[in-house]
């Protein structure tokens, strides 16, 4: 425990210390809502905004699990693996991962709603979608820290991910959208429980997965 | 040299024969048993109409139905009213036209046309007449005619499929499209089985070649899955591709598994790979599991076993059906096991060669996504007959895509020998 956290604190640290890591993944993730805006022109009807919100998550979560292990010199990598469990590793990585995006997830969410509107949401469901949202960022990040490891470890980086992932992801995506669409045509929240508890188990499973299969992609022997 | 030698023996060729025999009777069965009676449609032209009564003509338009019988019978039946028809003249075989007389306020609005002969026995065709220009009356009085119920033919068929509306001779498909998928599912599940022991062996690269050669086979049953559904689709709901669960699954299934070739395609060194491919393919096959027999059953679905919509065995699979897709399915896995091993030799082979090319993720996936704009003018080829037309496409689909695969394999076989047989032994 000890030493995923030192881990955990280790990305951070170097997340913070190579200025442009955090900084253009808030960058890509105005970028891209801005760009939909333009191509939305104004205010979207509701289906359009719930649409665009996830699949700007999506984007965002794409890049920002793609730099996972670019970061690490390959020194310190080295060091690392000759150091420290995988479980750790895995475990500090996905945290880190899921903290990221849940925290681009909400910027996302708050600048949507600057430049196109809330789709009418009240203040509640407003809670609720962006709960989803976050819940859907940490389902992504533990199936996509995995596969940025995998690409990673194959030596290729962006391309490869989002050819492995985006089919990997799509029951994510399913559970999200019918999430979206319930909050925003006026379902009872109760009534869509479901697809939270949905969203908690697909990141639960994928985690699990991702610490158990992780191990074999560690090591070298 | 052992991995050239083909270690078939004779057992497993005794299963592989019973595999040929099994499709061969499946495409006897599938083309040749007859197709059940059933009414295709129903015409209603509203007759004079004389105070308290309301006269209607309907002609109905059968399927491999014996209207020319003259035991034949028509009624309109909603709940227990019973209306017999009258005049009941056939034009043919599978045309028939009658006459029914209704009073102007009658209990429902809609009413199921059956129809009862000696040979067809009965048939039905749900909600055929619409009272249009009556008054529904909550339980307005209906004379009923007692006696119809009760001498009713059985019918006089031999072995049949059993008529569905709007799917009608396309049923046949089931022994040809839905195996495709059973067989890819057999495949994946070898393949999931080798990674598990690729990883245990620590990217073992034996176990590895099998994994592989069971995904490259699974993929292309799966894109013929694709295909075959593709087209039995367009001539049942109407559009080549509908936005449903469980197509969506089928379509991530193969993107899946064309990522994983795609990943074995990026690394070089094979224990690394071997590694790295089983991870994700392990990883694939759970989401897969997920995404296939979990989520569709949350969600409605156009397609049978999913959904609020009934698979095809909890109402009709009968016994007709069941002869034919039981042993369909058998066949068409043994097939695929037999493909299994072949692709296995050449994998074996490929890696054994001084100068391995790369194998390339050879998807016919351009052919999906190539949909025609305007398709109407295939409406006269394909929905003539009872949509027989879709079985033949189907089937020649399947045919033509093993094929393809077969002269591949076959060809690669044969380089295989000439170069053992060019290779100085010493």
């Amino acid at each position: 425990m000890r030493e995923t956290w030192f881990l955990f604190r280790h990305f951070w640290q170097a997340d913070l210390k190579a200025q442009h890591g955090i900084a253009g993944l808030v960058l890509f993730a105005v970028c891209t809502v801005y760009a939909a805006y333009q191509v939305v022109q104004g205010r979207p009807e509701p289906e359009t905004w719930n649409a665009l919100a996830w699949v700007i998550l999506l984007f965002t979560a794409f890049n920002g699990v793609s730099r996972t292990l670019e970061e690490d010199r390959r020194e310190v990598l080295a060091y690392l693996r000759t150091t420290v469990q995988p479980l750790h590793y895995m475990l500090a990585r996905t945290l880190h991962n899921v903290i990221v995006l849940s925290g681009l997830a909400c910027l996302v969410l708050g600048f949507m709603g600057l430049l196109m509107g809330s789709a009418d949401l009240s203040v509640s469901r407003l809670i609720g979608f962006a709960l989803g949202m976050m819940l859907t960022a940490v389902a992504l990040g533990t199936t996509l820290t995995l596969l940025a490891l995998i690409a990673a470890r194959a030596g290729s980086g962006f391309g490869l991910t989002a050819v492995l992932g985006l089919p990997l992801v799509l029951p994510i995506v399913l559970v999200s959208t019918s999430l979206g669409a319930d909050l925003l045509s006026g379902v009872l929240l109760a009534d869509t429980w479901h697809n939270f508890a949905f969203l908690g188990a697909l990141a639960a499973g994928s985690g699990v997965f991702g610490a158990v299969l992780f191990p074999y992609l560690w090591r070298d022997a | 040299m052992t991995h050239l030698q083909d270690p078939t023996s004779k057992g497993i060729w005794a299963v592989r024969i019973a595999g040929i025999l099994l499709l061969v009777y499946t495409f006897v069965i599938t083309f040749g048993v007859p197709l059940g009676p059933g009414i295709e449609d129903v015409h209603v032209t509203a007759l004079e109409r004389d105070g308290q009564q309301a006269q209607f003509e309907l002609v109905l338009q059968g399927h491999a139905t014996h209207f020319d019988d003259a035991t034949t019978r028509v009624f309109l039946k909603r709940d227990n009213h019973l209306i017999s028809a009258t005049q009941i003249r056939s034009a043919g075989a599978d045309v028939l036209s009658c006459l029914v007389t209704l009073p102007t306020a009658v209990p429902a609005a809609s009413f199921d046309v059956y129809v009862n002969g000696k040979v067809d026995g009965t048939i039905s065709y749900a909600n055929g007449f619409f009272a249009a220009g009556l008054d529904v009356v909550e339980g307005a009085p209906l004379n009923r005619d007692e006696g119809t119920l009760d001498n009713l033919y059985d019918g006089d068929l031999g072995f049949h499929f059993p008529f569905q509306p709007n799917i009608m001779e396309s049923i046949r498909n089931l022994m040809l499209h839905v195996p495709m998928w059973f067989t890819m599912f057999l495949l994946m599940g070898i393949s999931f089985a080798q990674s598990i022991r690729t990883l245990r062996l620590g990217g073992d690269s034996g176990r590895d070649l099998k994994a592989v050669s069971s995904v490259k086979v699974g993929l292309w049953f799966g894109v013929l899955g694709l295909l075959t559904g593709s087209l039995w689709a367009r001539f049942t709901w109407g559009a080549w591709w509908v936005d449903d669960p469980q197509l969506n699954g089928a379509f991530v299934t193969v993107m899946v598994y064309a990522g994983y070739l795609a990943l074995r395609g990026s690394v070089q060194d094979t224990k690394l790979r071997a590694r790295l491919a089983a991870v994700y393919n392990l990883f694939g096959f759970c989401l897969l599991v997920v995404l296939l027999m979990v989520l569709p059953r949350f969600t409605e679905s156009l397609h049978p076993g999913k959904g609020g919509n009934p698979a095809f065995s909890s109402y009709d699979l009968d016994s007709a059906l069941r002869a034919a897709f039981y042993p369909a399915v058998l066949g068409w896995m043994i097939l695929g096991t037999w493909m299994y091993a072949v692709q296995l030799r050449i994998e074996r082979w490929r890696t054994h060669r001084a100068e391995a090319q790369l194998s390339k993720a050879c998807v016919p996936l351009g052919m999906l996504l190539v949909t025609p704009t305007s398709t109407s003018g295939l409406d006269r080829v394909f929905m003539v007959d009872g949509k027989m037309p879709v079985v033949t496409g189907v089937a020649v689909i399947i045919l033509v895509g093993l094929a393809i695969w077969w002269v591949r394999a076959l060809n690669t076989l044969n380089t295989m020998k000439e170069t053992t047989s060019n290779t100085p032994t010493t």
